[in-house]
């Protein structure tokens, strides 16, 4: 018997380009960027005005209904949206890309032990909320003086998403929810490789969702300088010289993933293997980088490794390629000094940094490689940097046939993940 | 996940609870009901003049996350090869102190209501520029890695329970894959920040028995170490049916799922001590039976000492778990986890040569340490 291999069969998808992962695919196919102004909320006083904002204004029980209907009990979704619970925007952007990646795996009763590994973001918190508790300075909440009703959920429970994912999806197995920043997409998609692997389950459903396009998550990110100054719909450029910040996103990416032999057996087509995936850690500093790029270079190398490929096998990377000033020059060092001259992309000039959900929307975008035969391009990327040392695909998407791709995300604090994604045979 | 052979070495731990910071004694101050009730820790000052600079940033959990992992390396002494070192931790909900957001909040009031605009000119201002440190809950884990230098695979779990356990169980299988030789996993966390409270509140913990509390434990696991201080010889994590939309299964469903868990993961084997670490009571309830069913000579109700720290939890009691075999010369233990978050994590450890590891005691035992 050989070894059990990790297959993805279903993917969904919620991102600036719309709902659903054709959305995704064809913009990015057509080397469209959908960054824009914020419009879900007022952001004109903000430092920050721009986002790769998903196009609906309200995430309600009617865009749930719409993009989801059947496997909602009736009710539900209003019963939801009258506590609160959907104003977290990525609560709706889980469920429909979890629903989606279901429906396109042709899942069934079959699949319904699956196992759940999801990356989430925070909880949403609502300043108007808080607000309403302030007392002078201070804010008043506490057991016996709750906040807000139903809807506050700062420093509450994260795995709502996920809670949400299981009953409306119906499955039973094990629930991981990853809290690893900008690392838990890849993270989670990673862990659920891992537990195919050796053999802990057949089937997972993965990936991550997350909205920080709201004023705390925007103010927050704007007060840590992160984001690029520019208001403009090229506010970020990953890889070019003039790059000055990241582009706030939101959405979700989520897969069906399992195990190949069992999957081919119920007819399912693999979109892509999971071929290999490693994390680390910089250990460096909470405000930066390792600029070495070293720790990231031995996630990588170990991904590889752990494919049993070499690093020439790789034909295409897809940076974690934030367009900060610090990340591009450190993540393309540890790119040239492992793959050379291998081409290189960032999707986040196009959709903007889906935070948690990043890695996640990345890997989806990286099955463009061996659904469609196109590398994803670089949104905005005019100027090289000879900081940056790489052959980065500019604007447009490449024609290239490859085998391997590899996938880089990595979160504030330090965690770093690459994954390996193969052509299904 | 069963380990094989006598399975994975623990070399050392390290808990933060009302008794302070400690390696050892946990087991035998709860067996005499010695410890101070739940309550919020007084966090050992910081030892090093960079580590100053770095709590302002940090949430609470972080800090806390830190001072065990220091502990649990120190007892490990695991002074060389730290960029190899693993790191997977149950980590909590954001760690945001209310003054930062009661800073924003109120700089943000225009005629008495709650001003976009003014939030986006002045409020945002008002606040910390890292506050987005604190809020990022990873840091439980990043923090500890950045100032002790751990940089090999990890991986942060939210957690009110089973995230704990999930850490543990990748942490084995990061070192039996050979990703790594050496790991450090735990948890920290605490239920005593206000949001938290009044979330537990909202949705009925609090009156159910639920007794916040907060803390942090570390161990530290090696592949193929000497004279360990235990084993951790299988760790399951078992999902619970429950009503849709319900947080937590019901008593009975609890009940029925626990004893034939605790059998898997026993995979039939004797178990001498019994750890159980309920939410409140109506966990309490399903898993007061487990001992007896399992004939175990030794139970001990972790919750109703240590209280429910969310994230924290398990790893304390597979703290206690250890310190328990030791103490009471028994060769093994099932610590059995049902949290908030409804389901269950079972972990069998076995005794090692506690008191005759090579490792140096530098975390001093709890009583004298202690409050």
């Amino acid at each position: 018997m050989g070894a059990r291999r990790a297959v993805i069969t279903g993917v969904g998808a919620v991102s600036a380009f719309g709902v659903g992962y054709e959305a995704l695919a064809n913009g990015l196919a057509a080397g469209r960027s959908a960054v824009g102004p914020i419009r879900s909320f007022d952001a004109r006083t903000f430092p920050t005005r721009v986002a790769g904002e998903v196009p609906i204004e309200k995430t309600d029980a009617l865009f749930l209904e719409k993009h989801r209907g059947v496997l909602l009990h009736v009710g539900e979704a209003g019963t939801w949206e009258e506590s609160g619970l959907l104003r977290d925007r990525k609560v709706c952007f889980g469920l429909v890309a979890a629903a989606e990646a279901w429906r396109h795996a042709r899942c069934g009763t079959a699949e319904r032990k699956a196992a759940l590994s999801v990356g989430l973001g925070l909880e949403q918190a609502f300043l108007e909320d808080l607000a309403e508790q302030i007392d002078g300075d201070e804010i008043r909440v506490g057991a016996g003086n709750l906040s807000g009703g139903e809807g506050v959920r700062f420093r509450s429970r994260v795995d709502i998403t996920a809670e949400k994912i299981r009953a409306v999806v119906g499955i039973s197995g094990r629930v991981a929810v990853h809290a690893s920043a900008c690392a838990a997409g890849g993270m989670a998609v990673a862990h659920a490789a891992s537990l195919i692997e050796r053999g802990a389950v057949d089937v997972v459903l993965c990936g991550a969702a997350d909205s920080m396009v709201n004023p705390l998550g925007i103010g927050g990110m704007s007060r840590l300088g992160a984001p690029s100054p520019r208001a403009e719909a090229s506010a970020c450029r990953p890889f070019d010289r003039r790059r000055d910040g990241l582009v706030v996103g939101e959405g979700a990416a989520m897969f069906v993933v399992e195990e190949e032999s069992r999957a081919r057996a119920r007819g399912a087509e693999p979109l892509a293997v999971i071929a290999g995936f490693a994390t680390t850690q910089d250990a460096y500093r909470a405000t930066a980088p390792r600029p070495d790029g070293s720790r990231a270079l031995a996630a990588m190398e170990r991904a590889v490794r752990r494919a049993n490929l070499t690093p020439a096998d790789i034909g295409y990377v897809n940076a974690h390629g934030t367009g900060t000033p610090l990340n591009d020059p450190a993540e393309a060092k540890a790119i040239r000094a492992l793959f050379g001259d291998v081409p290189t992309s960032s999707i986040k000039g196009a959709v903007g940094h889906l935070m948690a959900a990043a890695g996640a929307i990345e890997l989806a975008a990286c099955l463009l490689a061996f659904t469609r035969d196109l590398l994803p391009g670089t949104a905005h990327f005019e100027e090289p940097d000879p900081e940056c040392p790489i052959h980065v695909i500019g604007p447009r998407p490449l024609a290239k046939r490859v085998d391997h791709v590899l996938s880089n995300s990595f979160g504030f604090g330090g965690q770093n993940v690459s994954v390996v994604l193969g052509r299904p045979g | 996940m069963r380990l094989d052979g006598k399975g994975l070495p623990i070399v050392a731990l390290s808990t933060l609870t009302t008794a302070g910071l400690a390696g050892r004694g946990l087991g035998r101050r709860v067996l005499e009901s010695s410890l101070p009730l739940p309550s919020e820790i007084a966090a050992p000052a910081p030892s090093r003049p960079e580590d100053v600079r770095q709590r302002k940033l940090m949430s609470r959990a972080a800090w806390f996350s830190a001072l065990v992992m220091r502990g649990a390396l120190d007892e490990a002494r695991w002074d060389e090869g730290r960029a190899e070192i693993g790191a997977f931790f149950g980590v909590g909900a954001s760690g945001a102190e209310m003054d930062e957001v009661a800073r924003l909040v109120a700089a943000s009031m225009e005629d008495g209501r709650f001003s976009l605009a003014r939030c986006g000119r002045e409020g945002l201002d008002a606040c910390n520029p890292l506050f987005a440190f604190q809020i990022m809950n990873n840091f439980t884990l990043c923090h500890g890695a950045i100032l002790e230098g751990l940089a090999g695979p990890n991986a942060a779990f939210f957690s009110r329970g089973t995230g704990t356990v999930t850490a543990l169980e990748e942490a084995c299988a990061a070192i039996t894959s050979g990703a790594c030789e050496r790991a450090l996993v735990g948890g920290a966390d605490t239920a005593l920040h206000p949001v938290t409270m009044a979330e537990l509140e909202r949705e009925g913990f609090l009156r159910q028995g639920l007794t916040p509390a907060e803390g942090a434990a570390a161990l530290a696991l090696a592949a193929g170490a000497e004279a360990p201080i235990g084993y951790v010889e299988a760790v399951r994590v078992f999902t619970v049916d429950r009503p849709r939309g319900a947080l937590v299964p019901r008593t009975g469903v609890l009940r029925d799922t626990a004893v034939p868990a605790a059998f898997d993961a026993l995979e039939d084997q004797p178990c001498d001590v019994v750890v159980l670490a309920p939410w409140g009571t109506p966990a309490r309830e399903a898993l007061m039976d487990l001992p007896e069913v399992l004939e175990a000579e030794h139970a001990v109700d972790a919750s109703l000492s240590l209280g429910e720290s969310l994230a924290a939890t398990p790893a304390l009691a597979w703290a206690l778990a250890l310190d328990l075999l030791a103490h009471l010369d028994k060769p093994r233990a099932l610590v059995l986890s049902a949290g908030p978050d409804g389901d269950l994590g079972a972990v069998v450890l076995g005794r090692g040569v506690w008191g005759r590891s090579s490792a140096r005691p530098s975390v001093a035992p709890i009583d004298e340490e202690g409050a």
